[in-house]
């Protein structure tokens, strides 16, 4: 961000400025939009390489840490003498079972401490899944005593990490399904609404096929169906892509309606009267029109879809553990239990508010922007 | 217009045949059949099924024989003697079922959608109108929340809350002692004590999409020529929205019509599940995870008349609000 | 007359404040007090005395059996009441069943190890165990006042249970080498059953809930829907909009375990609590009533029930059972919410929800069951899985303890398989063997066996060059515990070279790819722990879906030989001995032929287990009195039924 505001770009640069930098502009005056945009590139960020964020081997299990409650985090570290310095760190803790009630009792031990270290070593990861590295931005300074910012769930898995990992598989089903279900809705929305007629009643009848199918039974259906010793990358592929399976045809409406509407203004009649072929009236001069609402639709659809993932985990039909996505880790902590004794559990839908805030900030922003009537 | 309406009421019947068909195939997808998933119901509480009954079962319910057959038996059962079938579960009549559901799932549906677009439009409007006012961030981000926070979840933890902090109960739609009394004063204020629960949960996070979509074609609608030019007569400004933009901002929502239908069956089914609710949505469910091939199959082929008929109402719709949208 | 004393000693708990302001359930159970007093002379609750006074209701002297069974409960309880239970949304009729449908000719005991008489009083068995004469109970009455007698029996084994077009195979537990028995009346009160081998087992397959078609179908109902008794019954279903008269006498009359069994308000049942609101599709709870013709009576001569109505809520979500249970809207319920990882909610919310917990004996024998499928299409795999050596080098390899400490919260021990320990036929060799973690000698077996060589990731190579592979399927949706374990079995096993994949599949496909023999291995919780004569799976490949580690062995030995494969030799002479013990009815000689059983499942160590199954528990309402504080949980004693609900009472 610089102090380029818009209203200090002087005239002559707004008047050569391209529409994709007149867009910029518009977009960086929209704050929280801006902050839209920060918080999402921070978690693309984190869903590239999860492993360097991580703290704890996401699936690593552990006996004695079953529903640890998160840590704190000490900042100032007071030594015997009196004197003191910036050095973070946790006090390890002490389990306990209650044997009445069998639930697991930790109690922090104030005599011991464990530092934290920020690029320190941690267990072993492939960074970009190609090179092989033990560095993560936050790591145990003690190998034996993990740190669990965001406590542990009931196999002492680390939350905290778990949410990190989980993000690669929780943004990434949004966005390549929003870009398939995008694809086929304006390309065949457009061309039912473009041309009108027995075209239009054509595709009008696919499109109802297939909305007219309701989605459950198909998910249901074709989750069930996967073969079994497909590698669960693949089943993950055959989510998004189910996922997206109904997405593109209410896409497809939205679009027909609009098409329909504006073939017949002046403009759309003014290009074609000048020679303009049909790819040009479509992608140059009505498109853009309405892009706006596209792109809302957009910024509405990736936490769309991230939210599907997790409603279909929610009636075991997603991704299924050890797969880790935020759906499966709220799908987990779906229960009273987790309410009553461990609400950390929790912190994934936290993840999802999150991110889906986020998205949809940015896309709003964006819609703002891309509009040629915001002044 | 009316030739428009009957061809498009004919093209309904070959797609609802094709749409009979693959919902059938659909449901036998899955690996495993009725009979299988009974008994893996059953063995979830360590509870077996005699080994003889299985196999009969099977028989008894025609499912060993081959799809195509089965098909043919069901749906000549519609079309002939307007038979659905019965329930393989409950050994009740599809149709009985379906209906029973119905009128609790049509109030609970429309409650919903009063409540959404009640809230959505005028703060969609409004948001687009104050523009990056602090009156517009406060209710974006409030409703981005709302669309944010998974509704299973939020259903969860408040009736966590209302029974455990408050010990209230919030499951079901009635009261004990309204369960099976005849319809009354008293039972209809006891509904709509229940019902604010549900309506919320849903309305939360389908208000926000709404507000979205309103605000964003306001916006396209606010800037045109028209408004200016209406703005210069001296139309006051509130004329001047709900003349025009406001008309025009909604052809996005009429098209949303087309899946609002088949939604009165198949939406909400997760918080109905997470509340109790005697909502269609829970018994479609549990009739296409048990593979209850008759009551899953009505549910489909009425879910999917539902969305024929919603897309027929939305294009006549979008031709009445919209003089530049032509039907033939 | 026949006793029952083992209703053992309980804590009694005031009336707890909470429970005054608690729903409407409650409130018609407070108003039912000032009657409940002047109930205990009557020897009948408050409402049947009045309907009998009125003249609409026949005396009690009348209703009830003039030998009826005595029930000796621990304390003689009150009148009144209303029980509060939960289903989950459908398929869920057995949690009635549990509850009041065990009204079988026999019952079970407390402790689950011997049969005691029911619906028939008393009975007398042939020294070779072919033919078993029940004596009833004279003046018994259905649940609409019409006699109890022989005659029912006979229309529902004979007419019923035998006929092919309502059955097409009778159910299993009346029949014995393929030929079903025959019930022949004797007079009014006595039926006898023919067998055409040794059946020692009727008896207790008669105390399960399987064994209930004698005493399920009243003829004088029923009757009304059989074609034999009705030849007008074409019209019934006409009228009905049916398909055959079987359909309209299965909703009419039910079966065992099917909903419609409690969805006709109508049908006449020898239960102690009688359908009011029945169990249909669209129901959001079930409420059932006392029946005024129930056949037992306290020690003091007082008929039961106590409790006045059972009301059960049907929640969709079991989640919402839990929250029930948390602020107390259940009196007593185990069913749905007795996993161990529910125990530390529910036990930190006593004290609110105003309940006690109780522990439930596990009838499993083992919690989590690997079946490593030794008939595998596979040869390379079979030759694997079928090596003892292989076996036994991966149960060596898995750290039990760790398991035991985080998955069961440390309420386990290192179990293989056999029955539990306290059960009189426990067999250390059999649970033990094998159970110590030593990765050590794990890793010299398979060397040994030729695994010797690695691949890249330290996973071992078959001498084909394959990695030493398989998945292990599990349904995370039924047993989540069993994902967590196989888990920490996977970390274990690729510490010794063996790599497994914990294959979470769909229920339905679980069971399709074992009826196809298409798995690799399989877990499930291995059962035979308290009824190791009523499903001994684990110990000779005797069930077609269950006996996972070998299927088709089961299918010969079901079949006759006629199906299946053929089973080795230790397996065919475990099937004659199981077969010896199901025809002999003296304990102390089926135990020496049950022992030479174990001694040779020892041998073969066909199973792979963790730990011993873990018990579980059940909530209890402070004021619901009678209940066993600790009673075994098992379909075969389709728990809480053998408890007795009909002596529980609420106290003030």
């Amino acid at each position: 961000m610089t102090d380029t505001a818009l209203s200090s770009v002087d005239s002559k640069r707004l008047a050569v400025a391209s529409q994709w930098q007149l867009v910029w502009w518009a977009f960086r005056r929209h704050h929280l939009a801006m902050a839209g945009l920060v918080v999402t590139a921070f978690l693309y960020i984190i869903a590239i390489a999860p492993g360097f964020f991580a703290i704890n081997d996401p699936s690593q299990q552990n006996a004695r840490a079953a529903f640890h409650p998160p840590q704190v985090i000490h900042f100032i570290d007071r030594a015997a003498d009196g004197s003191w310095s910036f050095r973070p760190f946790i006090h390890p803790s002490v389990f306990k079972r209650d044997p009445q009630t069998l639930s697991a009792i930790y109690s922090e031990d104030k005599t011991r401490k464990n530092y934290v270290r920020f690029f320190g070593e941690g267990y072993e990861y492939k960074l970009f899944g190609l090179f092989s590295t033990t560095t993560h931005l936050i790591a145990s300074e003690n190998k034996a005593q993990p740190i669990f910012l965001l406590g542990t769930d009931r196999l002492g898995r680390c939350v905290f990490s778990r949410i990190i990992q989980g993000t690669q598989i929780s943004l990434s089903v949004g966005l390549v399904g929003v870009l398939l279900s995008l694809t086929i809705g304006i390309l065949l929305g457009g061309i039912s609404g473009y041309y009108g007629g027995r075209i239009d009643f054509a595709v009008q009848r696919v499109i109802e096929f297939v909305l007219s199918l309701p989605s459950i039974p198909i998910w249901l259906a074709l989750s069930a169906a996967l073969p079994q010793d497909w590698p669960a990358t693949l089943n993950y592929f055959m989510i998004t892509l189910i996922l997206s399976l109904t997405g593109w045809a209410q896409l497809a409406r939205v679009v027909r309606g609009r098409f329909l509407s504006l073939r017949t203004e002046e403009f759309v009649t003014a290009a074609r009267l000048d020679g303009a072929s049909e790819g040009r009236v479509i992608f140059r001069h009505m498109l853009p029109s309405f892009a706006s609402h596209i792109i809302a639709s957009i910024s509405l659809a990736i936490p769309a879809m991230i939210l599907a993932e997790t409603s279909l985990s929610f009636l075991g039909l997603g991704l299924q553990p050890p797969t880790i996505s935020w759906g499966v880790l709220l799908r987990e902590a779906q229960n009273i239990r987790s309410i009553a004794t461990a609400p950390w559990l929790f912190a994934p839908g936290v993840a999802v508010v999150v991110a889906v805030i986020a998205l949809n900030f940015l896309g709003d922003g964006l819609r703002d922007a891309a509009d040629p009537y915001n002044k | 217009m009316l030739r428009f309406i009957v061809k498009r009421l004919l093209w309904m019947v070959p797609s609802l045949i094709v749409v009979s068909f693959l919902a059938f195939v659909l449901i036998q997808l899955p690996p495993g059949d009725f009979v299988t998933t009974y008994i893996a119901t059953l063995a979830a509480s360590n509870e077996v099924v005699d080994q003889n009954t299985a196999a009969d079962l099977r028989a008894r319910f025609g499912l060993d024989r081959p799809m195509i057959v089965q098909y043919f038996k069901w749906i000549s059962g519609i079309v002939l003697r307007g038979d659905f079938g019965l329930s393989f579960e409950w050994q009740q009549p599809v149709s009985d079922l379906i209906w029973e559901r119905m009128a609790l799932t049509l109030v609970l549906t429309f409650s919903t959608l009063l409540a959404t677009w009640g809230i959505a439009l005028p703060i969609g409007v409004f948001s687009a109108v104050k523009k990056y006012s602090i009156g517009d961030y406060v209710v974006t981000f409030f409703s981005f929340l709302g669309l944010a926070i998974p509704s299973f979840l939020l259903a969860l933890v408040l009736m966590y809350v209302a029974a455990v902090e408050f010990g209230q109960e919030v499951g079901g739609l009635f009261s004990e002692q309204y369960l099976t009394a005849p319809w009354s004063i008293g039972k209809v204020i006891d509904l709509l004590q229940h019902l604010w629960i549900p309506v919320i949960i849903l309305a939360v996070s389908g208000t926000a999409s709404l507000i979205r979509v309103m605000r964003a074609n306001m916006l396209d609608e606010l800037n045109r020529p028209y408004v200016t030019t209406a703005r210069a007569k001296g139309l006051s400004e509130f004329h001047l929205l709900v003349k025009y933009p406001v008309r025009l901002a909604l052809n996005p929502f009429i098209s949303t019509i087309s899946w609002l239908l088949p939604n009165l069956v198949s939406g909400s089914i997760i918080v109905a599940i997470v509340l109790s609710l005697p909502t269609a949505g829970p018994l479609l469910l549990q009739s296409l995870m048990s593979q209850d091939m008759y009551l899953a199959g009505a549910f489909v082929l009425l879910i999917c008349a539902l969305t024929l008929i919603g897309s027929l109402i939305s294009d006549i719709l979008l031709a009445l609000v919209d003089p530049r949208i032509r039907l033939e | 007359m026949s006793r029952d004393t083992e209703h053992g000693p309980r804590e009694r708990r005031g009336l707890d404040r909470r429970d005054m302001l608690k729903g409407l359930a409650g409130a018609t159970a407070l108003s039912a007090i000032p009657q409940a007093a002047s109930a205990q002379t009557a020897k009948e609750a408050p409402a049947l005395a009045k309907l009998a006074a009125e003249g609409k209701l026949p005396a009690l002297a009348e209703r009830v059996s003039a030998n009826p069974l005595v029930i000796t409960v621990e304390k003689v309880g009150r009148y009144g009441g209303s029980l509060r239970r939960g289903l989950r949304g459908s398929s869920d009729h057995n949690g009635i069943l549990r509850m009041v449908g065990n009204q079988g000719l026999v019952r079970w005991n407390l402790a689950f190890t011997e049969v005691l008489p029911n619906v028939a009083d008393k009975w007398e068995v042939n020294p070779n165990s072919t033919e078993f004469t029940f004596y009833l109970r004279k003046g018994m009455k259905w649940s609409d006042g019409k006699p109890f007698t022989a005659d029912d029996i006979v229309f529902s084994i004979e007419d019923c249970a035998k006929n092919t077009e309502l059955y097409k195979s009778p159910p299993s537990p009346i029949v014995i080498n393929g030929q079903a028995g025959t019930a022949t009346k004797i007079d009014e009160t006595t039926v006898k059953f023919t067998f055409a081998s040794p059946y020692a087992l009727f008896l207790e397959q008669m105390a399960t809930p399987l064994g209930q078609h004698p005493t399920l179908f009243a003829k004088h109902y029923c009757s009304q829907f059989h074609p034999k008794y009705n030849p007008g019954v074409a019209d019934l279903v006409k009228a009905a909009n049916l398909s055959d008269w079987g359909t309209l006498f299965r909703n009419k009359c039910g079966d065992i375990e099917i909903p419609s069994r409690w969805g006709n308000a109508d049908k006449p049942t020898l239960d102690p609590w009688v359908i009011k609101e029945p169990y249909t599709g669209g129901a959001t709870r079930v409420v059932m009533e006392r029946n005024p013709y129930f056949w037992q009576v306290d020690s003091a001569g007082n008929q039961l029930p106590y409790i006045d109505r059972l009301t059960f809520s049907i929640s969709q979500d079991v989640e919402s059972l839990m929250l029930d249970a948390i602020s107390g809207r259940l009196d007593i319920q185990e069913r749905h919410l007795d996993t161990l990882q529910n125990k530390p909610t529910l036990s930190q919310n006593m004290q609110k929800g105003g309940y006690r917990l109780i522990e439930l004996v596990n009838s499993s024998s083992q919690q989590v069951q690997i079946y490593l499928n030794m008939t595998h299409k596979d040869a390379k795999m079979r030759e694997m899985f079928a090596n003892k050596e292989f076996r036994k080098a991966l149960s060596l390899g898995m750290n039990r303890k760790e398991i035991i400490d985080l998955v069961y919260l440390g309420q386990s021990e290192p179990h293989q398989t056999g029955p539990r320990p306290g059960h009189p036929w426990y067999h250390e060799g059999l649970s033990k063997q094998f159970t110590d973690f030593d990765p050590g000698q794990a890793n010299a077996i398979l060397d040994k066996l030729g695994y010797a060589k690695k691949d890249a990731g330290g996973i071992r190579l078959r001498p084909d060059g394959q990695k030493v592979f398989f998945a292990i399927d599990v349904i995370p949706t039924l047993y989540p515990d069993e994902v967590d374990a196989l888990e920490l079995v996977k970390r274990h096993w690729a510490e010794i070279g063996v790599d497994i994949k914990v294959n979470t599949i769909e229920r339905a496909l679980y069971y399709t790819r074992g009826d196809n023999n298409d798995h690799d291995a399989a877990v499930w919780p291995g059962p035979g722990g308290l009824d190791p004569m009523l499903d001994p799976r684990d110990y000779l490949a005797q069930h077609t879906q269950g006996s996972r580690y070998a299927i088709p062995w089961a299918q010969w030995y079901v079949s006759s030989g006629k199906d299946g494969q053929e089973p080795p030799e230790s397996q065919k002479q475990r099937m004659k001995l199981y077969d010896q013990a199901r025809a002999t009815a003296d304990m102390q000689k089926r135990g020496e032929i049950m022992k030479q059983v174990f001694d040779l499942t020892a041998d073969a160590f066909e199973t792979i287990g963790i730990c011993l199954a873990v018990n579980a528990f059940g909530i209890c309402r402070n004021n619901l009195q009678n209940v066993p504080p600790k009673y075994p949980n098992a379909w075969s004693w389709p728990n809480p039924g053998p408890a007795l609900p009909q002596q529980f009472f609420f106290a003030t």
